[in-house]
């Protein structure tokens, strides 16, 4: 899922108070890019079955941490 | 003996001369305060050199040894603290100008147990800006230059410390490692590197940027070095709630027994991805050293390891909100590469981070379940050589990698896993490349057994081509 140029400067300007030029803004897309590539790459992994550890724990007996 | 030779000498070297007082902790820290100072203007590795409060605490260990009391290993060694760990009423700059005039109340608790053993810091060690990157080259206080080639970088983020080691500054320097952050610029620097289980060391004290992962952990001449410092600063502490209690082995002990009849896995995927064919060649020959004192290997698939890069998630995420105090107010002390990394962890959303914890979780599973079979895994530790301090990219099997900044992350690709499942990992130099820069061997081992890394990773230093060669810096 692309994220424009607006959306970026919107965010970056509410979250931290400033604009960034278009340039500068190109400068944060790689970093941008690689987790969006991520996302894409998990995008197929099944994770239902992956509890989390105390619900594991439980499921053994220890009651004490269920 | 002269001073460069004494400089040369590891902790286990020169802790019996201290001990029997035929070396002063007055003669050796003078003489590492000496040898900073000179390097300084070439290796740029100290944000502050700590001469006068460095003199005193000698004089103060120097006394203590005329009382008879001897403190142990680290009794009047010099050393290095890496500039985001707390030091109190001295600067700690965290490697950024946002932070330049930062003087902590407390020590960390690893500084407070140093201080304890008796071990002189003689300085604060520059780094990456934020200990967020894998080159050290800083924009505020300057880059760090590899003794090993002054043109290219010593590692990240705790490279001053890297260079220090390597360099014959200090006999040891406390890191970070996020990433890799100690492992880097111990193969970078061709030293000993050590991030061991999370839980075991105390992060208290430690200006953190995330706060998944992260781990203080030495930079050493050897193995035995790196346990030794590791049994001072390891253990329990009732303030930071990310320690357990495990009982600590005595490491030296350990180290002494043999390798024969254990097996090393020898990760068939991700770890042998997209490396330099000099690193790939060194760490084939590291195995077959391994072999030839008797352990056997056997090849182990890590399937999830396709899903690595999840794992950044969690930093992304971590960032923004470690940064939230300081970039709207003081956006023009940033570097660009930490300001531009950091405002793209906005776009992290909340269950992309819950799946990132899901995939950390099924990695470590991997993990554990792979050294159920095998004793120890091994891999390179970085890619590549250290690259230029001027190269914006490399190429490393055909394709181009970012070495700083936003988007880059591909020379911590085999340390940073470790940091996700917390099990612990040591770098050790196993040679060097055609441009005689060196190569850096990962061993990573069950949680909890430090021990038997050390007494893998020793019984290796004993054969490693890197045995007994130092830099030239003239």
């Amino acid at each position: 899922m692309p994220v424009s140029n607006e959306t970026l400067k919107r965010i970056i300007a509410e979250y931290g108070g400033f604009e960034l030029s278009d340039a500068e803004l190109e400068l944060v897309r790689p970093e941008l890019d690689n987790y969006l590539a991520e996302l894409q790459n998990l995008r197929d992994l099944d994770l239902s079955d992956v509890m989390s550890s105390r619900l594991l724990r439980a499921a053994e007996g220890d009651e004490a941490d269920a | 003996m002269p001073d460069s030779e004494l400089l040369k000498l590891t902790i286990s070297e020169v802790a019996p001369l201290i001990q029997s007082r035929e070396v002063s902790p007055v003669e050796l820290t003078e003489a590492a305060l000496a040898e900073a100072e000179r390097r300084q203007p070439t290796l740029n590795s100290f944000i502050t050199i700590l001469r006068d409060e460095a003199l005193a605490q000698a004089e103060a260990t120097e006394e203590s040894l005329a009382r008879g009391e001897y403190l142990g290993p680290l009794h009047g060694i010099p050393i290095g603290i890496k500039d985001n760990i707390a030091t109190a009423g001295i600067t700690t700059t965290v490697g950024t100008k946002v932070l330049r005039d930062h003087v902590p109340d407390e020590d960390a608790e690893v500084v407070r147990r140093c201080q304890a053993a008796g071990a002189i810091i003689i300085g604060k060690e520059n780094l990456e800006e934020f200990a967020a990157g894998a080159t050290s080259n800083n924009p505020h206080y300057g880059a760090v230059h590899n003794p090993w080639g002054l043109d290219h970088v010593p590692g990240g983020s705790s490279g001053g410390g890297g260079a220090n080691v390597a360099a014959g500054i200090t006999f040891a320097s406390l890191g970070t490692d996020l990433g890799g952050s100690v492992r880097l610029p111990g193969a970078f620097c061709g030293v000993v590197g050590l991030k061991q289980t999370f839980g075991r060391v105390s992060q208290r004290g430690l200006l953190v940027t995330s706060f998944n992962g992260d781990h203080i952990g030495p930079m050493t001449r050897s193995v035995r070095d790196s346990a030794l410092v590791l049994q001072v600063i390891a253990g329990y502490d009732p303030l930071d709630p990310s320690t357990v209690p495990v009982p600590l082995d005595d490491y030296t002990l350990i180290m002494e027994r043999g390798i024969q009849g254990l097996t090393m896995g020898i990760p068939s995927n991700h770890y042998f991805d997209l490396l330099d064919p000099e690193v790939e060649a060194a760490v084939r020959r590291a195995i077959a050293a391994l072999e030839e004192l008797g352990v056997a290997s056997r090849e182990v698939s890590l399937p999830s390891m396709e899903y690595v890069g999840a794992l950044r998630f969690s930093a992304m995420a971590d960032s923004v909100v470690t940064h939230e105090p300081y970039i709207a107010s003081s956006r023009e002390d940033y570097g660009p590469d930490t300001l531009y990394r950091t405002l793209a962890g906005q776009f992290v959303l909340g269950r992309d981070y819950s799946k990132a914890m899901k995939v950390q979780r099924i990695i470590k599973e991997e993990h554990a379940r792979v050294l159920r079979d095998v004793d120890f895994l091994v891999t390179p530790t970085t890619p590549m050589p250290a690259p230029r301090i001027d190269a914006e990219n490399i190429v490393v099997d055909g394709q181009s990698q970012k070495v700083r900044g936003p988007g880059s992350g591909h020379i911590s690709r085999n340390t940073s896993p470790m940091n996700a499942t917390g099990f612990p990992a040591i770098t050790v130099p196993c040679g060097f490349s055609g441009a005689g820069l060196p190569i850096g061997l990962q061993f990573i081992g069950r949680p909890w057994e430090e021990g038997n890394m050390f007494r893998i990773a020793h019984a290796y230093e004993g054969v490693s081509p890197s045995r007994g060669v130092w830099p030239d810096l003239g």
